[in-house]
């Protein structure tokens, strides 16, 4: 136990954290993130784009679904709008990237409120199931409302440069990416410790004791869904960035799946908790194929039949031991070794 | 074990060491020539894959047999992308960074190709597309990029073709049912092309999404418009439902159908509908003699699930491969990429063995083996009749 | 009017499957309070199993489906068991996560043991065309239709006059006052799986003698939802009622408004719905006001 911190200041008292050691180890994490590309090859590079991306994502949906408690399975839709926005705006119209993927973010968080109102009525899963049928009207307009959105046809985006960086590339999209993640990052951070990140809260706990205790539900959901597809669009956007080829057959119903399970895996509310559940969904893939080579030749027929349902087992099955042993996710796991050494050889 | 082992600790190796590839020509060394093959190996899709990797397999064993490429022997790696284009685009990556390929002979289905060129044109790797004959794909042409098969307005055109000339009645009503995809507006672009040029009664034009099984209602309504000729851009299941439920209406049709129907299995679904339909494709059925006479050269070559797996995309994997090995020896002992693309572009009247029309590549969209034969399924057997020979439309 | 009659009848069968698959989910959330996002898999299995069994005894469809029932309750028991049994005590959103994730299991189990062709499933029926006035119908199809009618008039009389289906039915109401009144909860859910597979059984059997065997009928358990958050999810009757509403809404939306719209009729109609009767035509009703 810590004594004798006193927070003088209104700065330290909402800094994000007033532990030295905290934040050096934050410094040591930035440095290795800013000087992975000249570590590791482009392939392990572009994985780490991925990374980024889904915490990109993944912090969008934690916002709506782990801390407002607002349930959601369609955000392949919102994904999908994002990455849209972002290819027609830079590809149709000619805007630069600085411009086109806040404007992404936007339209996504925009045609959120549409989902939005019916949330004011409905609770976990009817919502969860008005938000499933959500992305779906979405792919169905999307591939049908031609003129606009190339229907079919999909979208190629060109090669950009912003800020100095050619997108082209693996380090430079990296960097980018790597700045997006950052800002979004602390954008949420922020958010949560402010009055509407405790009103979120508030209403996960007990929607109908919040309104009680007079935060007004339908300006806070609505601002959960805005936000929270505001920041998923952006993911959406740099999606489209990465592939540099988007149709619908990209976004379907599983990457929802996915982005719950990150969020799940994680542990619900908690960013820190967003960013291991994504940097562990993202790489399982990779790990399976490794340790199954190691076991299985690869040359055989048998591991190129199977390998892939392999990984979508394992998925599951990761999916289902987490909730099962540790629903507080890998933020709780990690806080229960945290604690387990803090008070050692003491028990509590 | 070894072998794993030494692979693995390799892939980790250059997946975590090495950021810039050696100056040498990348996928070739004195001893072996990298072939990359991105391929829909699982998911409802993989009966293309694995038919496609049997090919590759069964062409590489063969060139390597007769003594390899100028000595080198052929390796093929075959990446799983489950025909999601997303993770076309990543095992491409893989295929580039880590395993280290020369060239790409598998490639998936037509978004997925789409989502790969971006690499594909980065790196100048040699592509040879046989399983996405799009125009999307040649449109524009890609510098190393090289298609076989005629597209699906093509194949479609061809079919509606022949029924107009020697099946249909006159006056005839037609109908088209295709997939809300590009895949099913190249299928309505063939539709359309025999429409206009020959006059057609255009009865009515539907779209269904990917996916779906219940095909009534669009029955209901072909039947209303009066369809006597039903252009049929669904596929294997879906196909086999439209035409089930056309029966069940009772409506005497004469049905154009999308190549993927000439498989047995997809055969096996559409015949109890009872209609003896029309297949038009750039690749020799399974009962052509050219194709019987591969399943006996192949044969040494393949395990009992490969046989079983074989249909028309083993063939033009193999037809592919062949091209993509006939380029690569004009080079000689000197392989590199760009000599490969350079030797893709003079291929003249290449001999597929029969498997397709002859290839050439000599054309400003280096697109080859366009040529199509109009099969009809004898419901008895089976097996596919040609109704005519390999011709261009 | 024959082209009305046409997609009505259409509609009906269509409506049938869906009806089956959404008593599936509601007998499950019924009894415990979770949406078993693992039905449209569920249904996959049990078809798939059917198929194994049918090719290698030559059975026809009636015998098949009742040697599947003991087989597939089986299965559900196992998954109950298994799965859903050590979340007790969870939030619910949990439990539902967890049948997301066994879902994403069973579809890539079933893939892996069957392959990834599609099969005709044999049935030993004739694909005669019968003739109902000027309607025609195949032989599959009117089992459907019987079936889905055999099954709710089971299921309404089994809720209201038999025990279980009493004490299911007030393992719903209220757990806790339920198990003060000696009802043993945990096997209730266990019951309420076990009939949600066997029913689940029945409408693969069905889907699959009329739409082909292939890894992607998964799908039709997320296709049903519209049926069943239409009727409430809490009603078995409703779901039955609710998937032939939406069956008739998807054929003649598509018979009469085109362009594919029958994909997305169903979804159209769920967020209509809600926004109207959020707990469907037939759901019990939570009185709350904010």
């Amino acid at each position: 136990m810590r004594t004798g911190h006193y927070k003088e200041t209104y700065g330290e008292l909402i800094a994000l954290s007033d532990s030295n050691v905290v934040w050096s180890w934050v410094a040591a994490l930035g440095v290795f993130v800013v000087i992975l590309p000249f570590l590791v090859g482009n392939y392990t590079l572009s994985l780490a784009i991925s990374i980024l991306i889904a915490i990109v994502g993944a912090i969008g949906l934690n916002l709506l679904t782990g801390t407002t408690g607002l349930i959601s399975i369609g955000q392949s839709g919102f994904l999908a709008i994002g990455a849209y926005a972002n290819a027609l705006l830079a590809t149709d119209y000619g805007w630069p990237v600085w411009a086109s993927l806040p404007a992404a973010g936007i339209v996504a968080g925009a045609i959120s409120l549409l989902v939005g109102i019916p949330s004011l009525r409905l609770k976990g899963l009817y919502l969860a199931i008005t938000t499933l049928a959500f992305s779906f009207i979405v792919n169905y307009v999307i591939l049908y409302a031609e003129p606009i959105t190339h229907g079919p046809n999909g979208i190629f985006l060109n090669d950009t440069k912003v800020f100095g960086l050619d997108l082209s590339t693996d380090r430079g999209l990296y960097y980018f990416v790597l700045g997006v993640t950052v800002l979004v990052t602390l954008a949420s951070l922020n958010i949560l410790r402010s009055r509407i990140g405790r009103a979120w809260l508030a209403i996960r706990d007990h929607d109908i004791a919040a309104r009680v205790m007079g935060i007004d539900l339908v300006r806070y959901k609505l601002l959960a869904f805005a936000v929270s597809s505001f920041f998923v669009g952006i993911a959406g956007g740099l999606m489209s960035l990465q592939i540099r080829f988007i149709n619908i057959d990209v976004f379907g119903f599983l990457l929802s799946i996915e982005a719950l399970a990150i969020i799940i895996l994680g542990g619900f509310g908690s960013i820190a908790g967003t960013i291991m559940g994504a940097v562990f969904l993202t790489l399982l893939p990779e790990a399976i194929r490794i340790s199954l080579g190691l076991f299985v030749d690869p040359g055989s027929s048998a591991y190129t039949k199977y390998v892939y349902e392999i990984r979508g087992i394992a998925y599951g099955i990761v999916i289902v031991v987490f909730l099962r042993f540790k629903p507080d996710g890998l933020i709780g796991l990690w806080r229960d070794v945290r604690k387990y050494f803090a008070n050692w050889p003491l028990a509590y | 074990m070894k072998q794993t082992l030494r692979m693995t600790l390799l892939a980790l190796g250059a997946a975590l060491v090495l950021p810039g590839m050696a100056a040498a020509e990348p996928g070739v060394t004195d001893t072996e020539i990298r072939i990359g093959d991105v391929n829909i190996m699982t998911g409802p899709a993989s009966f293309i894959g694995q038919a496609v990797a049997v090919g590759s397999k069964v062409a590489a064993a063969e060139i390597n047999a007769a003594g390899g490429i100028n000595g080198r022997k052929i390796v093929i790696k075959t990446e799983d992308d489950g025909y999601v284009p997303s993770r076309s685009f990543q095992a491409l990556k893989k295929l580039l960074e880590v395993d280290d390929i020369f060239a790409l002979n598998g490639t998936s289905g037509t978004a997925n190709v789409l989502a790969m060129m971006p690499l594909i044109t980065k790196a100048n790797l040699p592509t040879v597309v046989t399983t996405a004959p799009n125009e999307l794909v040649y449109t524009p042409v890609r510098p190393s990029v090289f298609t076989i098969g005629a597209s699906y307005e093509a194949s479609f055109y061809a079919q509606l073709k022949y029924i107009h000339e020697n099946l249909a009645p006159k006056g005839a009503v037609y109908g088209l049912i295709r997939q809300d995809d590009d895949f099913g507006v190249a299928v309505e672009n063939g539709y359309a092309r025999a429409i206009k040029e020959f006059g057609l009664k255009d009865g009515i034009r539907l779209r269904y999404k990917k996916g779906q099984a219940d095909f009534a209602a669009e029955a209901v309504q072909m039947k209303a418009a009066g369809v006597q000729v039903l252009a049929n851009g669904a596929i294997i299941a879906q196909a086999a439902n439209v035409l089930k439920e056309t029966r069940k209406l009772g409506m005497d049709l004469q049905v154009a159908d999308v190549w993927s129907e000439i498989m047995p299995p997809s055969a096996k679904l559409l015949v109890p509908a009872g209609y003896s339909y029309l297949i038009g494709d750039y690749i020799s059925s399974m009962s052509d003699p050219a194709a019987v006479k591969f399943m006996a050269k192949a044969k040494p070559y393949m395990t009992d699930a490969d046989v079983a797996a074989v249909n028309r995309y083993t063939f033009i994997t193999y037809a592919g491969l062949k091209v993509l090995a006939k380029a690569m020896e004009a080079c000689g002992k000197d392989l590199t990429r760009a000599c490969t693309v350079d030797n893709l572009r003079k291929i003249k009247n290449f001999d597929t063995e029969g498997l397709t029309a002859p290839v050439s590549f000599d054309n400003e969209r280096q697109l080859g083996g366009t040529a199509i034969k109009v099969y009809q399924i004898n419901l008895a057997d089976q097996t596919f009749k040609t109704l005519t020979d390999y011709k261009e439309y | 009017m024959e082209y009305f009659l046409f997609l009505v009848s259409s509609g009906l069968v269509m409506g049938a499957t869906y009806g089956l698959v959404g008593m599936g989910f509601a007998i499950i959330y019924k009894a415990t309070g979770i949406v078993n996002f693992a039905q449209g898999e569920l249904l996959m299995l049990t078809a798939y199993i059917a198929f194994s069994i049918a090719t290698s005894l030559s059975l026809s469809l009636i015998p098949l489906m009742i040697i599947t029932i003991p087989i597939a309750m089986v299965i559900g028991i196992v998954l109950e068991r298994v799965f859903i049994r050590p979340m007790l005590g969870e939030p619910l959103f949990s439990i539902v996560m967890v049948t997301i994730g066994l879902a994403v299991i069973l579809r890539g189990v079933t893939i892996m043991i069957w392959g990834p062709d599609p099969h005709e499933f044999p049935t030993g029926l004739s694909s005669e065309v019968v003739h109902i006035g000027p309607v025609p119908f195949y032989q599959v199809q009117l089992y459907g239709l019987g079936t889905l009618a055999v099954l709710t008039a089971a299921a309404w009389a089994f809720f209201r006059f038999t025990r279980l289906g009493i004490a299911m039915r007030a393992v719903a109401a209220n757990e806790g006052a339920a198990m003060l009144m000696g009802i043993e909860v945990s096997r209730i859910h266990m019951i309420a799986w076990a009939f949600a597979a066997a029913v689940a059984a029945l409408a693969g059997i069905l889907f699959a003698s009329m739409f082909k065997l292939g890894p992607t009928i998964w799908f039709e358990g997320l296709r049903s939802f519209p049926a069943v958050i239409l009727g409430g999810l809490d009603s078995v009757l409703g779901a039955a009622l609710g998937g032939l509403i939406v069956g008739l809404i998807e054929n003649l939306a598509q018979g009469y408004l085109g362009q594919g719209l029958r994909e997305i009729a169903g979804f159209v109609v769920i967020v209509v719905i809600l926004m109207l009767r959020p707990y469907g035509l037939f759901g019990a009703r939570e009185i709350e006001r904010v």
